[in-house]
């Protein structure tokens, strides 16, 4: 039997319907009064609890720290995960003030500051900051008539991995990627712009960023080669360690402590190595959103976040060097400095050695350079 | 004489066509949600990537400098178009092998499977829609893999003696995946159409001397076409569209051209990915206008 509804009948439910879903609504909303009680509470003072939308790497905090923080602070952190520099970017160009905190790359951070997103802090007055290498607090590239940049976080090369079981004859070069021997065994991140900035490396470019005409097409000739080998391109970084790991991959790109992290997924040894044309590599670190509703709660909780011991616990989590001068002998002091030396905690000014990351100055030719290969 | 909705009688004085039009507006306003959706969320933001598509880039800033240049460089390229044309033929070819496997499964399922079991069945085709997308497409690569459970299949059953690579990272993944995916979309479609198909007009017809497949071809598959025309849409048009099964399944082989699309955005230049994004929005609603001439809103009604 069809029930049938009076047109008030239908007005009266519909109108209940739209009513819990705006009440629904309205209870899931990201503002809470402690948040906004935080928001309103001076740059440096004792919050009041609250909360701050940070876009971040999935390597730049970790659970235990995070609860800790909450618990110390009252402040807790809702965190998105970032696929690289331009996702950062370009969602922080759109969203603005619904977040407080975003990580970036060496020469990346000085672009989000020229594009008016984000807004110096003066880090001396952080007294976390004392724990921090004296170099991590001077980078020319982050420094400013009105203040820093970021708050240093940590740094790597990239650096090509190999599985030397069926890799063989220690390669030292990027040509080893494009070697038809190993056709369909190389796996990268999908990041366009950077694979163009190796493919620039590779050939000799000048300056990789600006590559001219003529050095486009070289490095999208190199490209032509490397594809037949790349089997796939991955989202994060993790899924390269996962295709390590399996075998399904011989070879790939990857920050600092790949061949820990390869046999930490229970896979073979690997071995990584800096090609000797170079490669690039990333100084990282947080920077404070300039809309940034709750961006009084920033420095409390990278006071609280960023102490020696939830450093070290993460460069054991994670295993590449950060900046933490402090962390660095914490982890000497806990029986791993062999480990740390490894991965080149102790000597930071390396980082100042690599050709940092950066924004392409003509983002468009070289993405376009880039499909132009990989499309089907 | 029955007067159409909303327009005027004849004979009527004009107060009553007002009181009319008025009439059928009242009625009108159901639609206003839906409306508000399809204008916010659809149109609007079409014609932002419409404007976007003419502008240029520049240090990652959008330039309001008014230019063809991008689809121009599209239809250019003979990457572009190459990857466009193979995602509409992995389309075709999807959307064929769905509506093949679902429609014997939907016929059979209509005719022959009681009402209880007809539901069993049809929650079993749609238990999957219960798990992610993004889960069903990864659960894939552990099946299709070099050490996934295919290839052990194969070789517990002596057919391979090697585990093959030919099911992953390439168009083979791909076509494998989407056809999984949108299988039920197909077989949902069919069969709404085929349970309310009377199959003793099938009896019927054999009975006055047509062969079973002419009985199919001029008596069901006529009356069945608005599923078919349903399942081409709901399977055809999101693959155009689709980004993450060959980004996870189909390696650098497998590319569609939604990756390109995201490459894009993934270097900053946001009016080729509008350009390219609205050529696919376009080719999408030309094909829309093509399947309505097939696809009578009255048979649409019928099958409600």
């Amino acid at each position: 039997m069809v029930q049938r509804h009076s047109r008030r009948e239908f007005l009266k439910i519909t109108g209940v319907a739209a009513g819990g879903l705006a009440l629904a609504a309205c209870s899931s909303g990201t503002s809470s009064p402690a948040a906004s009680a935080g928001a309103s509470a001076p740059a440096g003072s004792a919050p009041a609890g609250g909360s701050i939308n940070f876009l971040t790497w999935s390597d730049h905090f970790g659970e235990a720290a995070l609860a800790a923080v909450k618990e110390q602070t009252g402040i807790s952190v809702n965190v998105s995960e970032l696929a690289d520099n331009i996702d950062g970017f370009n969602k922080l160009s759109q969203v603005k003030g619904q977040l407080d905190l975003v990580s970036g790359d060496a020469l990346w951070v000085p672009k989000y500051y020229d594009a008016g997103l984000v807004e110096t802090i003066d880090i001396n007055s952080f007294e976390v900051a004392k724990q921090l290498y004296p170099m991590a607090r001077e980078f020319d590239f982050w420094t400013k008539p009105d203040g820093y940049l970021a708050y240093p976080w940590g740094w790597s090369p990239i650096q090509v991995v190999y599985n030397p079981k069926y890799v063989t004859g220690s390669p030292d070069s990027w040509e080893v990627m494009i070697d038809p021997k190993y056709a369909g065994k190389v796996v990268m991140e999908n990041q366009p712009t950077d694979i163009m900035l190796f493919a620039g490396i590779a050939t000799g470019a000048k300056d990789i960023y600006n590559m001219t005409d003529a050095e486009l097409k070289t490095a999208q000739d190199w490209l032509r080669k490397l594809k037949p080998n790349v089997y796939k391109l991955v989202q994060q970084n993790n899924e390269t360690v996962s295709a390590l790991a399996s075998e399904e991959a011989w070879l790939g790109t990857q920050n600092l402590g790949a061949p820990d992290r390869v046999k930490d997924a229970g896979g073979p040894e690997v071995v990584a190595m800096i090609p000797k044309e170079g490669t690039t590599g990333f100084i990282d670190g947080e920077m404070t959103v300039k809309e940034g509703a709750n961006k009084a709660l920033i420095k409390p909780y990278l006071e609280a976040a960023a102490q020696a011991e939830w450093v070290a616990q993460n460069f054991l989590d994670n295993g590449r060097p950060l900046l933490n001068e402090k962390a660095y002998k914490l982890l000497v002091d806990g029986g791993n400095q062999d480990k740390a030396d490894r991965y080149l905690y102790n000597q930071p000014e390396l980082a100042l050695k690599m050709r940092l990351k950066g924004p392409a100055g003509n983002t468009d030719a070289y993405v376009s350079a880039f499909n132009e290969v990989f499309g089907g | 004489m029955t007067a159409q909705a909303g327009g005027p009688v004849p004979g009527l004085p004009a107060e009553a066509h007002a009181g009319s039009r008025g009439a059928a507006l009242g009625r009108l306003w159901p639609f206003g949600p839906a409306a508000a959706v399809l204008l916010f969320l659809f149109f609007i933001p079409l014609a932002i990537v419409f404007v976007y598509s003419f502008w240029t880039v520049q240090n990652l800033q959008l330039i309001p400098t008014w230019t063809l240049q991008n689809y121009l460089k599209f239809f250019q390229t003979d990457t572009y178009i190459r990857t466009f044309l193979k995602t509409i033929i992995m389309a075709v070819l999807v959307t064929a092998a769905g509506i093949g496997m679902a429609f014997p499964f939907a016929y059979f399922l209509a005719r022959y499977v009681s009402t209880r079991w007809q539901r069993v069945l049809l929650l079993a085709v749609i238990i999957p829609f219960w798990s992610s997308y993004l889960v069903r497409v990864y659960a894939w690569q552990a099946i299709l893999g070099e050490k996934g459970a295919l290839n052990w299949l194969l070789m517990q059953v002596g057919l391979i003696s090697e585990p093959l690579t030919i099911f992953l990272y390439n168009d083979v993944g791909v076509f494998i995946v989407l056809t999984y995916v949108y299988f039920p979309f197909a077989a949902l479609s069919l069969y709404s159409s085929l349970e309310k198909f009377d199959f003793t007009q099938l009896t019927a017809a054999q009975d006055l001397g047509a062969t079973p497949l002419r009985a199919m071809r001029r008596i069901l598959l006529p009356q069945v076409r608005p599923g078919f025309i349903t399942a081409m849409i709901f399977v055809f048009i999101p693959i155009i569209g689709e980004y993450l099964t060959p980004t996870l399944v189909g390696g650098t082989k497998g590319v569609l051209i939604g990756n390109l699309i995201v490459n894009f955005y993934r270097g900053g230049a946001f009016p080729a990915m509008a350009a390219a994004s609205f050529i696919i929005a376009a080719f999408i609603i030309l094909l829309l206008v093509l399947f309505r001439r097939y696809l009578q809103l009255d048979d649409v009604v019928t099958k409600l």
